[in-house]
């Protein structure tokens, strides 16, 4: 039998993904959201004064940038019951996943931003008067900041993508939700194209938010290329 | 104002400042010259603790730097500092710039703040451009409103670290009239500077520094026609020289 193309199925199947886009979207902005306060907790302890607070956060970014993050979610998932007893819902256990996994690379954005301020703005803050925290506050974040985003962005893009990867615990977001599909109608072309778009149309999304939000904030300097 | 004991500063292995003693009475414009590595602009940032002195004794205005219970921002805020590169906030007004030390450290109304922005805009020559982002001025606008900010403080003696090192040379003028002005104000003046014709008009005193140690202080006018140092003199003639 060959093979033949129903691109009436690709529009069919769209509306039956709308509750793995759903998932989907909880994944993302619940993990980056929590994701990102780490990242920035993790990339300014980096910073810190004290050896150990700044190995503590260095051991953190090693031990997720070196494993794999589907290791981590069934390590989480099936292993960490095991331990203590306790069974965590599949979309919490999701959502941490996505936060500690980002939180890691959006440390090293933090940190990279940050150190790549010139070392004058911080001794200018400090000329003034400013404490550490004050010059890091009205001075260095809101220009680091700038610098940010666009990796930022990237960051954004990976951990969207990465959902998909939470299916192996259970999670009903986007990819699962096509699988699902598939076991039915087996019309496997068509309904993974449609996945495939629905990620692309998110991914675009965060990318022209994140390109707004830059130009707002270029524009708020008069042209000042951050 | 301020007193320099024994100053030494050592960075890694290499020791920058061997013993510098100094003593700047208040109202008094002190130049320092010295060629590039011989620790001038390490003693400027030794007196604000932007650098920690290794060993020595640093007062300003009765405060020691180096006494753990001197709050160091407060000491900070009566000794202001002009920076080489000027050090502007690039995602600041310029108005905003100038007053980020009142509102943030002496808590100041923000109405009063800019009042006082303002008349420090205006006495530099800049009133017309609080409202203007530091990357659309030329950069000896930059170092005047450099200038505002640091006077915005109120402090007692303000450091000038190579204030006209990175300019065009016809900005270089407008920089040195604000400082003129100032001086004849009264204000307290540590400067490190290469502008001979600066020191020569302006200075009470000038002070030569090489290999990390004062190797000759004396009124501007014994300074350059009859310097004693060999060093100075050798100096000196490189520059004249050129």
């Amino acid at each position: 039998m060959a093979f033949q193309f129903e691109p009436s199925v690709v529009i069919d199947t769209l509306p039956m993904l709308m509750r793995g886009v759903w998932y989907t979207i909880y994944l993302t902005v619940g993990g980056l959201f929590f994701g990102f306060l780490l990242g920035v907790a993790t990339g300014l302890m980096k910073l810190a004064r004290p050896f150990l607070v700044r190995k503590l956060a260095d051991l953190y970014v090693e031990l997720v940038r070196g494993t794999p993050m589907l290791v981590q979610a069934m390590f989480l998932y099936y292993g960490v019951p095991m331990a203590v007893g306790l069974r965590i819902p599949p979309l919490i256990a999701g959502v941490i996943v996505i936060a500690i996994n980002s939180g890691a690379y959006i440390a090293e954005i933090v940190r990279g931003a940050i150190q790549s301020i010139n070392v004058g703005q911080t001794e200018a803050g400090r000329s003034i008067g400013l404490t550490r925290a004050q010059t890091m506050r009205y001075i260095i974040w809101p220009q680091a900041f700038k610098r940010m985003i666009p990796p930022l962005g990237n960051q954004f893009i990976i951990s969207l993508k990465d959902t998909s990867l939470l299916m192996v615990i259970g999670v009903g977001e986007l990819l699962r939700t096509g699988q699902e599909i598939v076991a039915v109608n087996f019309r496997a072309f068509e309904v993974y194209m449609a996945v495939a778009m629905v990620y692309l149309v998110m991914t675009m999304s965060i990318s022209k938010a994140l390109k707004i939000l830059e130009n707002r904030l270029i524009n708020k300097t008069s042209g000042k290329r951050a | 104002m301020i007193e320099i004991k024994n100053l030494h500063k050592k960075f890694g292995d290499l020791e920058v400042l061997k013993g510098v003693n100094l003593t700047v009475a208040s109202g008094e414009v002190v130049c320092i010259i010295g060629p590039s590595g011989s620790g001038k602009s390490t003693v400027l940032r030794c007196i604000n603790r932007l650098e920690t002195p290794t060993a020595g004794t640093v007062i300003v205005d009765g405060h020691d730097i180096m006494d753990p219970r001197t709050d160091i921002n407060y000491v900070r805020t009566e000794a202001g500092m002009v920076f080489q590169q000027f050090n502007l906030f690039p995602h600041m007004s310029v108005l905003d710039n100038v007053i980020l030390g009142p509102l943030k450290v002496r808590r100041m109304p923000r109405a009063e703040a800019e009042h006082l922005g303002y008349d420090l805009l205006a006495k530099v020559g800049l009133g017309s451009k609080a409202q203007a982002y530091p990357e659309q001025l030329s950069g000896g606008q930059k170092q005047r409103v450099a200038i505002a900010r640091a006077l915005a403080l109120q402090p007692k003696v303000i450091l000038f670290d190579e204030p006209t090192s990175a300019l065009d040379p016809e900005l270089v003028g407008e920089v040195l009239e604000v400082m003129k002005k100032l001086a004849a104000e009264g204000m307290t003046m540590i400067v490190v500077t290469h502008e001979m014709g600066f020191a020569r008009e302006v200075a009470d005193r000038v002070i030569f520094i090489d290999e990390g140690v004062i190797q000759e202080v004396n009124s501007p006018k014994e300074f350059f026609s009859n310097p004693e140092n060999p060093r100075l003199r050798d100096f000196l003639g490189k520059i004249v020289g050129k």
